[in-house]
């Protein structure tokens, strides 16, 4: 048996060939992505090790807020520093041979051009320590800084901006800005850069300075003599320390920043993981239909090999046995282009500044594993149903030509779990809305499309003949035809669609999910905002930049938005603060209880409505809190406002604020001018000027800036999406292929009563547009009511308007329509050169 | 029948002149010693206004005479006329145009476009290009072939018999110089088949039209104005005014 398997794998080889295209595509996705976060995983690992092999112990501040909320934990915030005594005192104890402190914050290089190099929020700065034994940082050229003025940078920022030693550098630190003169240049580890962020070490106490650190560490990093025993020395250095501080071996902080790195990168992972699993789900909707094409074109073969004496058994082996070389094969070309796909990944990563350390491509066995596993399940599992209706095949069909096709009971059932799917996604739906839980609505939205896939073939005969109405009137008799081929099999064309269908319901519920955003951004300004600039500095204006603007003539208001961590009863949240003079001329603080700037300025807390709904809060409560830095308190709620996207949920007044954050980051200026101020802008960009990373923005440039940040995301949404819609293409050319095939005789008929070429060829791409638009309005519509549910489940988190872009879906409709066209380019062309004499004789 | 419609523009010729003729037809498929010559120098005329029977045994290269006369298939030498126009110097365009104003078909099985109705598959080749209809002529047609009501059928709807007389009425729905009939009954009973042949009979004398009939039956043959026989490729007879006895006799003489 499965010798009669491997002849007729080989016989159909050209369908082979596609039918493992879209298992190769999906299989190339998931190797990529685990070969590339592996080579990541490692890179860092061993960067991280080497830099704390040397390390015995470290000793710093206990980390005062544990990480469960909705934000992450910002570890240097949430850590305070050492006071500088502990470390001559630690220095003192026996078994210690040294120890250093060092500080760390926010040092960013303006370039030539009097631009910030890089992202503020990698914009790295630290004390350097000569000792190579001691430092991460290596001196690689020049001089460590040895004065107040002098800095080192690292060598990717040197070589990619043209530095050079003895050049001198601006740079924008915490308290404003400060020119040094470049001593020398480093490198992190081995690495030129740590993956694209820039370095700038100082000598220790301008590097306190500078990070409003005097006379505190952020760490001390220990090393034991030679031949102590670490253990005791561990304990003797934990007596030694204050309250509020702890020491951890070397290798416990290079496993927490592994740590941190892996979450990362697995979230990376995680995303094109999803993205690979779509394209393979589509690829399943094109193995599914091969099969089932080929098992009905081979009904006369199935019964054959039954009346020769083939069990039931047999053959249902049979089918999933090609299935599953076809998958293996598939999985193994995958894996192959896996690898490659891996290293353009890296190089790509490269040339946007990720820079990493040259390091060998990191191919683990669980790659190939889950590679073959997922591309050879995919395959197989798609393949069951069609093997199933081989198994059905009796075999006086070898005899006398059967309709295949009759599966009455089959479409009864299909309708029947349509119907029940439906009516458990509208459930979940509508619960998930009500409730706004988007879990439930995501549920929601699988039922949605299992359903759709069940349901569409009993819509696809009326739904493409209407479709092809159009085109049947446009291209005469060869779009007839073509409009009737699409009906003529509904399972078929429903299948072949049904990829696509996914595919674009996918791109169309991100389009209305990302309109929605866009105009969210656009009713949020306007509705939390009175100011009338916004300025904004990646995270670090700096309070200076507060004062010389409220300074300038014309303004009326400034307000300063901060923003931080706090506990709230256990649970990490993000805390804003303003500044209370002429708040209410810069922000709609819409209060629905209790009072606005007077509790603000009082130190109180305000929560949203939300929020207070959600955690019992009301006017008067006093809630335990703790700051990093400062430690446990508690807040009095003062006041409740409406939900107001651009403050946050949870609100206090900026010199409370101030009084409990060591390093306070000011998020944005708020800026209103009096009435008519013309040249504000100019005097305004003036006076930002000293600092390139300040930018302001009128209202309108500001939403712009939303908005753009939204459709770069969409963006590089669609474009992995692409790879599902290419899968689905794929599925379309291999529908196509077998339909002419099957219907050689037609064909010849039609040339032999005086079809021309060109003639069949339209043929065949009018079938191919309505397949392709049959897809698309269905997965519009789908996508539509998926996107605007998913929108709405999102309304406590920011999104509050809903919108349709029905420019953008006319242009996936249009899209898939040429796609369609394209799909049918090489079947038509096959069509169209049958030789007619050859067709008439095919049996 | 009584409704026919007068045809001032084409009156019943007289039998003379052909409507198509090969000129030392020969196909060869295959080279060299696996070389099979189906056609080997044939020269034969099909006369305009009469019915033509081809027969010979399987393998004796009647139907590759009707592909090549046809255009469906290219001569390896010899000419080929429909109309007085040489076949193998046209091109696929031309030829196609040929298959569609001026030659009929009608095939032994699959005669029909499963998707469209039996009104569509006998309009077919006029919709094709882009040609009106004469009506009076169709529902002539589809009366004498008695499928008045079945034209709105899709072929899986009609029996064998009237699939072929749905393939009769397309062949002749464009009044074409010649038509080709395949082994026109080799899938139906002796009842439909009469009726099929019977029919083409009568758009010969009633019409005027030219037939060219490939088959292997002498009862089909008897229906014919002439027998052309054909053995190894090449003609080795011909009988004019057949009885099916005459064609048996001369069957057997060439098989002997």
């Amino acid at each position: 048996m499965l010798r009669v398997t491997l002849r007729g794998l080989l016989t159909r080889k050209l369908r082979l060939g596609l039918t493992a295209m879209a298992i190769v595509l999906g299989v190339t996705f998931v190797t990529g992505t685990l070969v590339l976060g592996d080579t990541l995983n490692r890179t860092f690992d061993n960067l991280i090790g080497g830099i704390y092999q040397h390390v015995d112990f470290q000793i710093r501040g206990k980390q005062t807020l544990s990480g469960v909320g909705n934000t992450g934990v910002d570890s240097t915030v949430n850590r305070r520093s050492v006071p500088q005594s502990v470390a001559a005192a630690v220095g003192r104890l026996p078994g210690v041979q040294f120890d250093y402190g060092s500080v760390g914050g926010y040092a960013q290089l303006v370039g030539p051009g009097g631009h910030a190099i890089g992202s503020a929020r990698g914009a790295l700065g630290f004390s350097f320590d000569p000792n190579p034994q001691l430092s991460a940082l290596k001196l690689v050229r020049g001089r460590a800084p040895a004065g107040a003025d002098q800095v080192v940078i690292d060598q990717n920022t040197v070589q990619k901006h043209h530095l050079a030693i003895g050049e001198r550098v601006r740079m924008l630190l915490p308290n404003g800005h400060r020119t040094f003169t470049i001593s020398g240049v480093v490198t992190f580890g081995s690495a030129s850069s740590l993956a694209g962020s820039t370095l700038a070490g100082f000598q220790l106490r301008t590097a306190q300075r500078l990070f409003n650190s005097v006379g505190r560490y952020d760490t001390i990093n220990v090393l034991v003599k030679q031949g102590a025993d670490k253990v005791a020395v561990q304990r003797e250095i934990a007596r030694a320390l204050p309250a509020g501080a702890e020491v951890v071996s070397g290798q416990a902080v290079a496993d927490e920043l592994d740590q941190t790195i892996h979450s990362g990168l697995s979230f990376l992972s995680t995303a094109l993981l999803i993205f690979a699993f779509i394209s393979l789900l589509v690829g399943s909707f094109t193995i599914f239909n091969t099969f089932a094409i080929t098992v009905g074109q081979r009904t006369r073969e199935l019964a054959l090999l039954r009346v020769v004496g083939a069990g039931r058994r047999q053959l249902f082996v049979s089918v999933l046995t090609e299935a599953a070389l076809t998958g293996l094969l598939a999985s193994l070309i995958g894996l192959g282009l896996g690898v490659v796909a891996a290293i353009g990944l890296k190089a790509l990563l490269g040339a946007f500044g990720l820079s990493l350390p040259s390091a060998p491509l990191v191919f683990r066995a669980r790659t190939p594993v889950v590679a073959l596993l997922v591309g050879i399940g995919v395959t197989t599992l798609s393949a069951i149903v069609p093997a199933r209706r081989a198994v059905r095949i009796p075999p006086v069909a070898a005899l006398v030509a059967l309709d295949g096709d009759s599966s009455a009971q089959l479409r009864r059932r299909r309708l029947l779990i349509g119907a029940a799917l439906t009516a458990l996604a509208a459930l979940l739906l509508v619960d998930g809305l009500v409730r706004a839980r988007i879990g439930l609505v995501g549920l929601g939205a699988l039922c949605v499309f299992i359903a759709t896939v069940a349901l569409v073939p009993a819509i696809a005969a009326p739904l493409a003949q209407a479709l092809g109405g159009p085109l049947a009137r446009v291209l005469g008799v060869p779009g007839r035809l073509g409009r009737r081929n699409s009906s003529r099999n509904p399972r078929r064309t429903a299948q072949t669609a049904g990829a696509l269908m996914i595919g674009m319901a996918l791109v169309s519920t991100i389009a209305v999910l990302g309109s929605s955003l866009s105009s969210s951004a656009r009713q949020e300004v306007s509705s939390a905002l009175s100011a009338d600039y916004i300025v904004t500095g990646g995270d670090h204006v700096d309070l200076s930049t507060t004062t010389t603007v409220s300074r300038l003539p014309g303004v009326a208001a400034t307000t300063a938005v901060f923003s931080g961590q706090f506990d709230v009863r256990g649970s990490l949240q993000s805390l804003g603060a303003v500044t209370t003079g002429g708040l209410e001329r810069t922000v709609k603080l819409n209060i629905v209880s209790g009072q606005g700037v007077p509790a603000l300025a009082g130190g109180e807390l305000l929560v949203d409505t939300n929020t207070a709904a959600t955690k019992g809060l009301h006017i008067g409560s006093v809630v335990p809190v703790t700051f990093a830095q400062t430690g446990p308190t508690t807040m009095r709620v003062g006041g409740i406002y409406r939900y107001n996207p651009l403050v946050g949920s949870y609100l206090t007044g900026a010199r409370y604020f101030l009084a409990h954050f060591d390093h306070p980051s000011i998020q944005a200026l708020l800026v209103s001018t009096r009435a008519p101020a013309p040249r504000f802008d100019q005097r305004l960009r003036a006076v930002l000027s000293a600092n390139p990373n300040l930018k302001a923005k009128t209202r309108t440039q500001f939403v712009q800036d939303q908005q753009n940040n939204v459709n770069k995301l969409l963006g590089l949404i669609y474009v992995l999406l692409a790879l599902a819609v290419l899968v689905a293409m794929i599925g379309i050319v291999n529908t196509l292929l077998l339909s002419v095939f099957e219907r050689t005789h037609e064909i010849g008929l039609l040339r032999a009563v005086g079809m021309r070429r060109s003639q069949v060829r339209w043929m065949v791409r009018a079938e191919a547009v309505i397949i392709a638009l049959f897809g698309a309005v269905v997965g519009i519509v789908v996508g539509t009511g998926l996107g605007l549910a998913l929108s709405s489940s999102l309304r406590n988190s920011g999104v509050t308007a809903l919108s349709v872009p029905v420019g953008s879906l006319i242009a996936f409709l249009v899209l898939s329509a040429l796609l369609g066209l394209g799909a049918a380019s090489w079947p038509a062309r096959r069509a169209a050169k049958l030789d007619v004499l050859r067709a008439i004789a095919t049996e | 029948m009584s409704g026919a419609p007068q045809m001032l523009d084409s009156p019943p010729p007289p039998a003379s002149g052909p409507a198509a003729r090969a000129v030392a037809l020969t196909k060869v498929y295959g080279a060299g010693e696996v070389a099979v010559r189906a056609l080997d120098g044939v020269d034969v005329e099909f006369e305009a206004g009469r019915l033509t029977a081809v027969m010979g045994p399987s393998g004796s290269g009647k139907s590759t005479l009707m592909h090549c006369m046809a255009g469906l298939d290219a001569p390896t030498s010899g000419q080929a006329f429909v109309a007085e126009k040489e076949i193998g110097r046209l091109d696929d365009s031309a030829l196609t145009a040929l298959r569609r104003e001026r030659i009929g078909f009608v095939f032994q099985a699959f005669n029909l476009i499963p998707t469209l109705t039996a009104e569509e598959n006998i309009t077919l080749s006029a919709d094709l290009a882009g040609r009106r209809v004469d009506r009076e002529w169709f529902d002539y047609l589809v009366g004498r072939l008695r499928i008045a009501d079945r034209t709105g059928h899709r072929p899986s709807e009609l029996s064998g018999g009237q699939q072929q007389r749905v393939a009769c009425a397309r062949a002749l729905i464009g009044r074409p110089d010649l038509i080709f009939a395949d082994e026109p009954t080799g899938n139906l009973d002796s009842g439909a088949s009469a009726e099929v042949l019977r029919f083409l009979r009568g758009a010969v004398d009633e019409h005027g039209q030219s037939i060219v009939m490939v088959t292997h039956e002498p009862a089909a043959a008897a229906y014919a104005d002439r027998v052309v026989f054909l053995a190894d490729g090449r003609v080795v007879g011909e009988l004019l005014e057949p009885s099916a006895d005459s064609v048996l006799e001369q069957m057997k003489r060439l098989d002997g």
